[in-house]
């Protein structure tokens, strides 16, 4: 009994030594080469259609603004994928998206087809579904080559501006891969990309917002529109601040704001009612307030804003696009077959009705 | 001793994942699977109730005691092996989901197979193990994980991403009557109480089974979040184009001030915990039963030594296990699966009614 148990455990530890053949699968951190960034444009080249760029971070032993080293390779290629395996000729390091944060979109391959692009990104195994997207204005290249001087490690500048951790910026929208690719296949929830623009080549301007169908731009919103879409789409888990709302000689900060809406039916005439309520503080104004009454103040600033949002709202209606998922709330509310087509039919000409409650809590530190 | 039922139950349902289980649920959204979501506490508390109720009568003794009182020697050692073949065939469908998975995920580079011999070495090395330290290993293993699988599951569902209007379209798909695959996955998550045909060897006389209503409330609600949260982060259409939906959906949730920022490997590691005690439960349990099978072998919970037969019977799962491995891919092993999860629960309920009925009428034991 003893002699088969002793042999049993040998053969175990024999079949144990088999494993480490395989080698080593993994490559150390220092013969890794991390992308920080990637950027996707059209070349404008009919055989080789997609320019891929990637910021490859080179680690420096400082920590400090400005220090910040990287590099960059850019190839023009038939697919993506075939891209970066010739990207792989260019550098000495195995390439790892593993840390790639940020997919830029050029605005040019926007306006044409996504869907291979993300086809891609969702098929690799090692990009992040929470890796921030967003359109790069002129082309994704040359807002990738911005090096900001404040910048501390490679990267970290755009991705700042999107998280929640530096800059609180109420026209900024930040959309995550999984995210953005929910919204690109779900009925009647249409994805919204921020479009990204360099700043004399030392920064970044983040204040649009471009609206998509299920493949292409359909719209591109304003500073001020983007502003209001990110209030009525009540994307507010980052920021306290929630922008600010301008009237005659007049701005309030919007400090708290809640905003929900439904879909009504009343004779025979669809009306997608948006609810919202906020609490501002006023920021800038020319007349002294603190001791006049607020109320005329507060509808007159409430009448304005659902005023604005209304010509924001048929804007995007007109674009016969959905970012704000009515659509979806449409199906949730209403079970059985054909839905979507009555949705397709109606909202093309349901109208609108924008109800604000605007509370004025205090006029800042003085009168 | 009741909690250790309730790990039993806990940990088969919390396996549904590695099972397939969403996935099926998720194939079927629009054809029924709201509605097998919902029969299926009902099935699931009238079986355990009926088993539970019917173990009692018959303490200290597993399955093959049982029936070895009241059946042929023949049809009790077909019966025992056809049972074992079914744990077997789950744990390896479970350790080669996660082999993949592993190569998918944490390691690209190395061969799958590789990762597979390991996997099924060392929880075969566990399956040898007496009755009773198995039992206390699905002790440590519940404790220290699902706290963490509870912190994730909360942090889904509360965060914002989670789209209310999505899940509320397929719940609107209520109507549909349910076809058998997904009623058969979504009765797997009560099917933890099925352990007891063998860990009832454990359990003392005049033991008795207490909050047994909590069990369906618990299973519909992990239910509910293995269906509906995946579908809720990934839209109604999206959804169906992932083959992974739960490491997708830990993918898109992160930690900002974790020490890992990616919930994914948090989750992955939690779930390989889980994979390798679960195939080495399973294993010993199927090896109990093939045990059972042989005229001469006395059930024993807590040999201090583990007998030769144990290594010999855990040594032929493994070649198995790695031969499955080897003749079948990631698409086969699914249509497999659903088709065990539906045999599955024809071959429970007809142990159940069974020995349900063996414990009323008290034969007289041949």
């Amino acid at each position: 009994m003893r002699k088969i148990l002793c042999r049993i455990r040998s053969l175990v530890l024999v079949l144990l030594l088999v494993v480490p053949l395989g080698g080593c699968g993994f490559k150390d951190i220092d013969k890794r080469f991390f992308v920080v960034g990637t950027g996707l444009d059209l070349s404008g080249n009919k055989e080789k259609p997609y320019r891929i760029t990637i910021q490859l971070a080179i680690p420096s032993p400082k920590i400090e603004p400005g220090t910040s080293k990287f590099q960059f390779e850019t190839i023009d290629a038939v697919s993506i994928a075939e891209g970066l395996r010739m990207l792989k000729a260019y550098v000495d390091k195995e390439l790892d998206f593993g840390h790639c944060r940020i997919f830029l979109i050029g605005e040019s391959l926007a306006r044409q087809n996504i869907t291979p692009v993300l086809d891609w990104m969702k098929r690799r195994r090692d990009i992040q579904m929470v890796a921030m997207m967003a359109i790069g204005k002129p082309d994704a290249a040359s807002v990738l080559k911005i090096k900001p001087i404040s910048e501390q490690y490679p990267g970290n500048a755009l991705l700042l501006s999107f998280g929640a951790d530096g800059t609180e910026s109420s026209y900024n929208y930040a959309e995550s891969l999984s995210g953005f690719s929910r919204r690109l296949t779900e009925r009647g929830f249409d994805p919204a990309l921020a479009i990204v623009k360099g700043d004399k080549k030392l920064g970044y301007i983040i204040n649009e917002i471009a609206l998509m169908d299920k493949q292409r731009i359909k719209l591109i919103l304003s500073p001020d529109e983007s502003q209001m879409f990110n209030q009525l789409a009540s994307r507010f888990t980052k920021a306290s601040m929630h922008g600010i709302f301008r009237h005659q000689k007049m701005v309030v900060a919007i400090n708290q704001l809640h905003s929900r809406f439904r879909i009504e039916n009343r004779d025979d005439q669809d009306v997608i009612k948006v609810n919202m309520r906020m609490k501002t503080v006023v920021e800038e104004s020319a007349a002294s307030l603190f001791d006049k009454d607020l109320k005329p103040i507060e509808s007159e600033l409430e009448k304005s804003y659902e005023a604005e949002a209304n010509k924001l709202l048929v804007k995007i209606q007109k674009a016969n696009v959905d970012p704000l998922g009515f659509g979806l709330r449409y199906l949730a509310m209403h079970s059985g077959d054909q839905n979507w087509e009555r949705w397709q039919q109606l909202y093309p000409e349901a109208s609108f009705q924008v109800n604000v409650r605007l509370i004025i809590e205090g006029t800042g530190l003085i009168r | 001793m009741n909690r250790y039922f309730f790990y039993l139950f806990l940990f088969v349902a919390l396996m549904n994942i590695m099972l397939f289980v969403p996935h099926i649920l998720v194939d079927n959204r629009f054809e029924g699977s709201v509605a097998a979501i919902l029969i299926s506490p009902i099935f699931g508390s009238i079986m355990i109730y009926m088993f539970t109720n019917a173990m009692a009568r018959f303490p200290g003794q597993g399955l093959p005691e049982i029936f070895a009182q009241f059946f042929p020697r023949w049809f009790v050692s077909v019966y025992m092996f056809f049972y074992a073949m079914m744990y077997w065939f789950s744990s390896t469908v479970v350790a080669m989901a996660f082999a993949v998975l592993i190569n998918r995920f944490f390691n690209p580079h190395a061969n799958v197979l590789i990762i597979m011999v390991v996997m099924v070495l060392a929880s075969g090395y566990a399956a040898t193990r007496s009755t009773l330290t198995v039992m206390l290993l699905l002790e440590i293993i519940i404790i220290i994980n699902v706290p963490i699988i509870l912190f994730i599951m909360f942090k889904m569902v509360t965060s914002p991403q989670l789209n209310l209007d999505s899940i509320h379209v397929v719940a609107n798909y209520i109507g549909h009557w349910p076809n058998l695959a997904s009623i058969a996955a979504a009765t797997y998550i009560f099917t933890g109480y099925i352990n007891l045909s063998l860990f009832n060897r454990l359990f003392p006389p005049n033991f008795r089974f207490k909050l047994l209503w909590t069990y369906p409330i618990l299973g519909l609600l992990i239910l509910l979040v293995t269906f509906f949260v995946p579908i809720g982060f990934h839209g109604t259409q999206g959804i169906s184009q992932y083959i992974y939906l739960w490491t997708i959906t830990a993918d898109s949730l992160m930690m900002q001030y974790g020490f890992i920022e990616r919930v994914m490997f948090l989750f992955l590691i939690v779930f390989l915990n889980l994979s390798l005690v679960y195939t080495a439960t399973a294993w010993h349990q199927a090896m109990e039963f093939i045990k059972g099978c042989m005229p001469s072998m006395k059930p024993e919970t807590d040999s201090p030594k583990a007998p030769i037969t144990n290594y010999v019977i855990i040594g032929l799962f493994t070649a198995a296990s790695v031969l499955y491995m080897v003749f079948t891919n990631e698409k086969m092993n699914l249509a497999i699966t659903t088709v065990w999860l539906i045999l599955r629960m024809f071959t429970e309920v007809m142990t159940v009614v069974t020995v349900f009925i063996l414990s009323r009428r008290r034969l007289v034991p041949r």
